[in-house]
């Protein structure tokens, strides 16, 4: 009779396997993504600057590049080495240096549209990735502060070279406390005793 | 409570930690006092300073509109900024000349503020004669009974919570009355040296409580609290008279009590006195509110009576002027505005002021940029502390003293951690936004590390990363709404262009067919001589439509508004004609044909329907276009030379204005070492491209002025129609 005991064993174990093969098939059809889920997350931690200096035209094409892994993970240049990071965390890979002459930490600018010289000619309307220019044919523009990503590519389409960079300036509202200069630096105390011993 | 105060206050020399037994919140510190450095002398009224500086922008809020000039004369108490719109939202408060004067700037100065930021203020310089407007709000002296009234009233006498964080009252009152059920009014100025609202509770306990009253009356609040630090007993006993003496004349609608609570640094805080004198703890990022509390300073509460009861705005404050660095101490009855090194001087100082002076008290006020900044509304205390060598920063031992001193049970040492590391998602999630920075955990810290200064900094570095997420969240939805835009857009122009296309086949067809239905039409209702007329308008509109049509091989369109007219003119002309024409043939041998009778009205009809089929033969006349698509085609086709016109006028300005930059820059290049053929040399080429413009534009108006009339059919379409 041992043998039959066998068999009610493997027979229990079959049903079980059977029983949790419907349960997980059932929930990947059930509980399907939408989308894909790591181009999502690479996209919430791009800037958004929307400048294209990573080649693809704009930041989602980037992460959806990047999700399916046909880019660096260095290119997006506003987001410097802190996205650089977060791209290697996202997608497993190893963090990469970014390119040669990229600043770091560059101050954060807008454009700024010199209202005399500006000829009404809506070429940097066109340009602007996220409309934050505002204006009309042959009429003065003006960039929206608030709206301007300082992505630079309005800059070279004016045709009368009237559109600068400048940073944004402080005021109450932004300004922020200094960090405190850190008189010591946390070395372990033992490294203190050696010293004064 | 008495026994254990008794016990505590026996251990306290060999134990000190023992005084936290007497209160319920966790953490605090027992710093030393000196407040008597400012109460042992009376307080001093007003000074008129040389200038009162008065900020446009507050600490909270948006900026307020000046409604003065430079030049005016002003005189006290007049309404001299407020907010462009709705106060409301933008938590702006009016701002009133303190004294009166004259405006003498409205100019950036050094603001009262840790940044040392210049931004816009009024710089009102006082004339002496101080004088004021009486009842400058138009108060009637009753007291508001509902709570938008009693709104309304604070944010015309720009009365902010003048305990420190200057949060426009108005904006805190709930809008529904009974939301409130107590309010709790804060008279336990826990801070070393400050000792303002001690005194204003000494000298003015009945306005304070009145205030109260006025308040909790509008509210509907059920209890008035009056919480006092036991080391004020000078005010318990001013402010226990007062209550007294208000029951006594039935001035006190609601219920008032006063409640002493432990001396205890930080129990002034809201959440501590909440707990302390209700046992009600708010949660993080809780408003007291939500729990029906409210919570005002005595100050605060004596502005509005003043406001309330004499219509007097907030013009000025008591203000504490003490610190180590000062002979002697005072508080002074100060106008907002007054620069600071002007009370600091008053004082007597043991030093010469070239040491910053601190706004605040030495836990949590801040040293200023320059010490000709302003009092402001929220300003409580002047602080002259000379400098003293700052202890060396050792690194942390993890003892856990601040964590134990802390208020709000944080966990100091490990937001310190965090922040120095630049782990700002970690501190965020250390809570570090209920750190009231009160100070405490910098205060017993025994590596004299500056903790506070870290979590501001860490502060700021997590607002400014929302920002920026939120920017870039924006950003991206602005970016996705572009590209459907421009999706849209692309999808519209080719629905268009195909649907013309279209148009195009099947319209003459369409046109020819309805013209000769309609001339059938006509002509079965007509009698023969009206299709003889009919006829000959017909072909002298065909003749006139080639003439246009020529014309128009030409390349030009688009008549000017002149040629319009008159083609609109000539068009009513030939209706009108052929209306009359109709109407005499209609009139002779139709009457007897048909019974039908003839109107005026059948008869217009009719001289339209004719002017109608003109237009449509006319049209015909047109190869291959339709009278349909008259209109459109012709317009694009004006749109399209005029557009060449438009884009060679351009270039040229395009040119002009390179032109222009390019010599402007030059001239700025230049600079100074030759100035006479800087100006000389580049104002040809910027006449020369400013000709050019001109020239340019006068063409394209020549070349505008030329061209032909619209046809005709289209002008007496659109007028027939
Ligand atoms: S480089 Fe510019 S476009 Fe590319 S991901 Fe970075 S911000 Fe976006
Ligand atoms: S205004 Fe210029 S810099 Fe700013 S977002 Fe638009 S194109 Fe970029
Ligand atoms: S009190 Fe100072 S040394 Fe002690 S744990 Fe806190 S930060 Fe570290
Ligand atoms: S400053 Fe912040 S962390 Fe330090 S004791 Fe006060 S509330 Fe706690």
């Amino acid at each position: 009779m041992s043998w039959l005991q066998g068999l009610e064993a493997i027979g229990i174990f079959l049903a079980l396997a059977l029983l949790f093969g419907l349960a997980l098939g059932y929930a990947a059809v059930r509980f399907k993504v939408e989308g894909n889920p790591m181009a999502e997350r690479l996209d919430q931690e791009l800037p958004q600057t929307q400048c294209g200096q990573c080649g693809f035209p704009g930041c989602k094409p980037y992460a959806e590049a990047l999700a399916r892994g046909e880019s660096e993970v260095n290119l997006c240049v506003p987001g410097g080495t802190e996205v650089m990071i977060k791209i290697a965390e996202i997608t497993g890979r190893d963090p990469k240096q970014m390119a040669e002459g990229v600043e770091e930490n560059p101050p954060i600018e807008t454009a700024w549209i010199n209202e005399d010289l500006c000829i009404g000619c809506v070429l940097c309307i066109k340009a602007c990735p996220v409309d934050a220019i505002l204006g009309a044919t042959k009429l003065m523009h003006t960039v929206i502060q608030k709206e301007c990503t300082g992505c630079e590519l309005c800059v070279p389409v004016c045709p009368v070279d009237c559109i600068e960079m400048r940073p944004v300036a402080t005021h109450l509202k932004n300004w922020q406390w200094p960090e405190p200069e850190t008189l010591v630096h946390n070395k372990p105390l033992a490294s203190l005793l050696v010293r004064e011993g | 409570m008495a026994f254990l105060s008794t016990l505590a206050k026996l251990i306290s020399p060999l134990y000190p930690m023992a005084k936290r037994w007497l209160y319920r919140f966790h953490g605090g510190i027992f710093p030393q006092y000196n407040k008597s450095l400012s109460t042992r002398n009376p307080i001093v009224p007003a000074i008129l300073p040389s200038e009162l500086i008065l900020p446009l922008s507050q600490a909270v809020g948006e900026v307020a509109e000046p409604v003065v000039q430079v030049g005016d004369r002003v005189r006290k108490n007049q309404l001299i900024a407020r907010s462009k719109e709705d106060a409301e939202r933008k938590l702006v408060v009016a701002i009133h000349a303190p004294t009166s004067g004259n405006i003498v700037a409205i100019e950036p100065r050094t603001l009262a503020h840790p940044s040392g930021l210049k931004e816009l203020c009024l710089v009102l310089q006082p004339d002496g004669q101080n004088d004021a407007i009486e009842n400058a709000l138009h108060s009637d002296g009753a007291w508001p009974q509902t709570p938008q009234a009693l709104k309304k009233l604070l944010a015309e006498s720009g009365i902010i919570g003048m305990g420190g964080a200057g949060f426009p009252t108005y904006a805190k009152l709930p809008n529904v009355p009974g939301k409130i059920h107590t309010l709790i009014i804060n008279g336990a100025e826990c801070e070393p040296f400050i000792s303002c609202d001690d005194l204003l509770m000494q000298t003015q306990a009945q306005e304070i409580l009145l205030g109260g009253q006025i308040t909790a009356n509008a509210l509907g609040a059920q209890q008035l609290l009056c919480g006092i630090e036991t080391n004020k007993p000078d005010a318990i006993a001013a402010i226990q008279q007062a209550i007294t003496q208000l029951q006594a004349l039935n001035q006190a609608p609601v219920p008032m009590q006063l409640m002493q609570v432990a001396t205890v640094y930080p129990m002034g805080g809201q959440k501590q006195l909440v707990y302390e004198m209700t046992g009600i703890e708010l949660q993080s990022g809780g408003h007291a509110s939500d729990q029906g509390l409210l919570m005002m300073n005595v100050a605060t509460l004596r502005a509005i009576y003043r406001a309330v009861q004499l219509g007097e705005p907030l013009t000025s404050r008591l203000v504490t002027v003490s610190g180590l660095g000062l002979e002697s101490g005072f508080n002074v009855e100060a106008l907002i505005g007054t620069p600071f090194d002007e009370l600091a001087a008053l004082a007597r100082p043991k030093f010469p002021l070239d040491y910053p002076l601190i706004m605040g008290g030495p836990m949590m006020g801040v040293q200023m940029p320059n010490n000709h900044v302003p009092v402001l509304k929220t300003t409580n205390c002047i602080l002259a502390n000379p400098p003293q060598p700052r202890e060396i920063q050792m690194p942390c031992i993890r003892c856990g003293e601040c964590m134990d001193a802390c208020p709000v049970n944080l966990l100091p040492q490990q937001m310190y951690w965090h922040a120095q590391g630049h782990e700002f998602d970690k501190v965020e999630k250390l809570n570090i936004k209920d750190c009231i920075e009160c100070g405490c955990c910098s205060y017993v810290c025994p590596s004299h590390i500056p903790l506070v200064q870290y979590y501001r900094h860490a502060k700021a570095e997590i607002k400014q990363r929302h920002a920026e997420k939120a920017a870039a969240e924006l950003a991206k939805q602005r970016h996705a709404f572009r590209l459907a835009r421009l999706e849209r857009e692309k999808a519209e122009r080719e629905a268009r262009l195909k649907a013309k296309k279209a148009a195009v086949k099947t319209m003459p067809a369409a046109a020819t067919n309805e013209a000769a239905t309609l001339v059938t039409e006509n002509a079965t209702t007509l009698s023969a001589r009206e299709k003889a007329i009919l006829a000959a308008q017909a072909a002298a509109a065909r003749k006139e439509g080639q003439t246009d049509n020529d014309k128009k091989t030409k390349g030009q369109s688009l008549g000017t508004n002149k040629d319009k007219t008159a083609a609109a003119e000539a068009a009513k002309k030939r209706a009108l004609e052929a209306a009359q024409k109709a109407r005499a043939t209609t009139a002779t041998p139709k009457t007897a044909d048909t019974p039908s009778p003839v109107t005026p009205q059948n008869a217009r009809d009719k001289a339209i329907a004719a002017a109608k089929a003109a237009a449509a033969k006319k049209a015909v006349a047109l190869p291959p276009l339709a009278t349909d698509q008259i209109t459109d085609l012709s317009a694009n086709e004006g749109f399209t030379s005029t557009a060449l016109q438009k884009e060679e006028a351009r270039r040229a300005a395009v040119e002009a204005a390179r032109a222009n930059a390019k010599a402007r820059k030059a001239l700025k290049d230049s600079g100074t070492e030759n100035i006479t053929a800087a100006t000389a040399e580049p104002s040809t080429p910027m006449m020369d491209a400013r000709q050019k413009a001109i020239a340019a534009a006068k063409a394209a108006a020549a070349k505008r002025a030329q061209t032909p009339p619209q046809s005709d059919a289209i002008a007496k379409k659109d007028r027939s129609e």
